[in-house]
């Protein structure tokens, strides 16, 4: 770990308010794949996640003292800018499914073909992931935001209920009426095919 | 623990922190007993290995470069912008005490040689002022202080007004006599250098411009032996 990635996200903060652009750089590359991830899962929606991204920052950059250090970590405050992103967004358009994830260039998702042994194997596993993704995506907002942070995230229940802004009971319910949702709906993506190749 | 329990904490009891190893093992019990709850349970595994997947297809995703561009901008439009805000107020400031500075400067150093050219004239007539003619006009103008016309600063009457009255020297051109005084008058007179307004010369019967009657002058008045005005010299 270099020097700079020893420096506390609150250090790196305060320089980047004197307008240290280095600072603020470091601190935006340390925090910005979680951010993405969290709003592209959320939102299934890569421009979106880019949008939400870029708005968490330039709230840290417009109005550092928004964050308080004795309320939390660094990462916890962005979660809690992006997750209120991501609620507006859901807001304005509740059901927005992409039907594939481009690129910037307009091609594919960018999956690299990696254990699969034959390309058929390859496409039936990415039939699955969209699937899967479409499954998360159809769960609403709040059910989606607890398998989120619990299961995609692997957070435990205090810290995924002290992101949500929620008591710990909410969090379980959530996920326990999430994780219902989701079961059916993969069982029934499941059953499609195979109701489709019995039908042949 | 019953069903409805197991499906609300015992799916995932084991990573349920808030679970006290007494609800574990009830959980564990039940879905051995039931074999519901158990296919339930396998179908949720099944559902987490998938999620995983899921997740795993995502973890390396990133914000595209072009976002660390724009805020790389934004950043610096922001912190030049008030960068130069405070340069301009900081120069402002600057210039303007820059400025207070030379005026005070200024204004000394006018201080200064207005005094030294008062000082430089007392010292370069001291003979015209100890002769016992011009005392006596001095003297005769203390005493009849109601002809000297008004609005004339009569000398020794306050420091600054005898710090600026002069004693002229004894040249007689160019003075203008004033109504009623003859020449041979002023066979003996003394010349008094007095400040006054312009009006004041009015009283002297001289014609005089309303529009500057309060402006101060600087007067040669050519003094009779009987200590009244004789007449009146503008020096240049």
């Amino acid at each position: 770990m270099s020097i700079a990635d020893q420096e506390k996200d609150d250090v790196l903060l305060r320089r980047a308010a004197k307008g240290d652009e280095e600072a603020f750089v470091l601190l935006y590359r340390r925090h910005q794949a979680a951010m993405y991830r969290f709003a592209l899962r959320m939102t299934g929606n890569t421009w979106a996640a880019e949008e939400i991204v870029q708005d968490v920052f330039m709230t840290l950059m417009r109005d550092p003292k928004k964050y308080a250090p004795t309320r939390g970590a660094l990462g916890a405050f962005l979660y809690g800018v992006a997750r209120n992103r991501v609620m507006k967004h859901l807001q304005r358009l509740p059901r927005e499914i992409p039907l594939e994830e481009k690129n910037e260039d307009g091609t594919g998702s960018g999956v690299v073909l990696q254990d699969a042994s034959t390309p058929s194997s390859w496409l039936e596993k990415q039939e699955r992931m969209r699937q899967v993704r479409a499954a998360v995506l159809e769960l609403p907002a709040e059910f989606r935001e607890a398998v989120m942070l619990c299961e995609l995230e692997e957070m435990s229940y205090e810290e995924a209920a002290q992101l949500a802004g929620c008591p710990i009971g909410t969090i379980r319910s959530r996920l326990h009426r999430g994780r219902a949702l989701l079961m059916a709906k993969l069982e029934m993506f499941r059953d499609v095919p195979r109701r489709a190749s019995v039908a042949r | 623990m019953n069903c409805e329990e197991f499906g609300a904490m015992g799916l995932d009891a084991e990573r349920d922190a808030t679970l006290s190893e007494a609800q574990r093992a009830a959980a564990r019990e039940h879905a051995c007993r039931c074999s519901r709850c158990a296919a339930l349970q396998d179908s949720w595994q099944a559902a987490r290995v998938e999620l995983r997947a899921f997740a795993e297809d995502t973890a390396m995703a990133e914000a595209p470069a072009r976002v660390e561009m724009r805020l790389r901008q934004e950043f610096r439009t922001q912190h030049v912008t008030l960068k130069a805000r405070r340069v301009a107020v900081v120069a402002a400031w600057a210039l303007a005490a820059a400025a207070a500075l030379v005026g005070a400067v200024g204004w000394r150093n006018w201080r200064h040689s207005q005094q030294e050219e008062t000082t430089a004239h007392l010292n370069s007539l001291p003979a015209t002022n100890n002769s016992p003619k011009n005392s006596s006009v001095a003297g005769a103008n203390h005493e009849t202080p109601a002809e000297v016309p008004n609005g004339v600063q009569q000398p020794g009457s306050t420091q600054t007004a005898s710090s600026e009255t002069l004693i002229a020297d004894s040249e007689f051109s160019g003075f203008m006599f004033l109504p009623g005084a003859f020449a041979s008058d002023t066979d003996d007179a003394a010349i008094l250098r007095v400040r006054m307004q312009r009006g004041a010369l009015g009283a002297l019967g001289l014609p005089v411009n309303e529009e500057r009657a309060s402006e101060w002058i600087q007067v040669d008045l050519l003094i009779g032996d009987d200590g009244l005005p004789q007449a009146v010299r503008l020096p240049q």
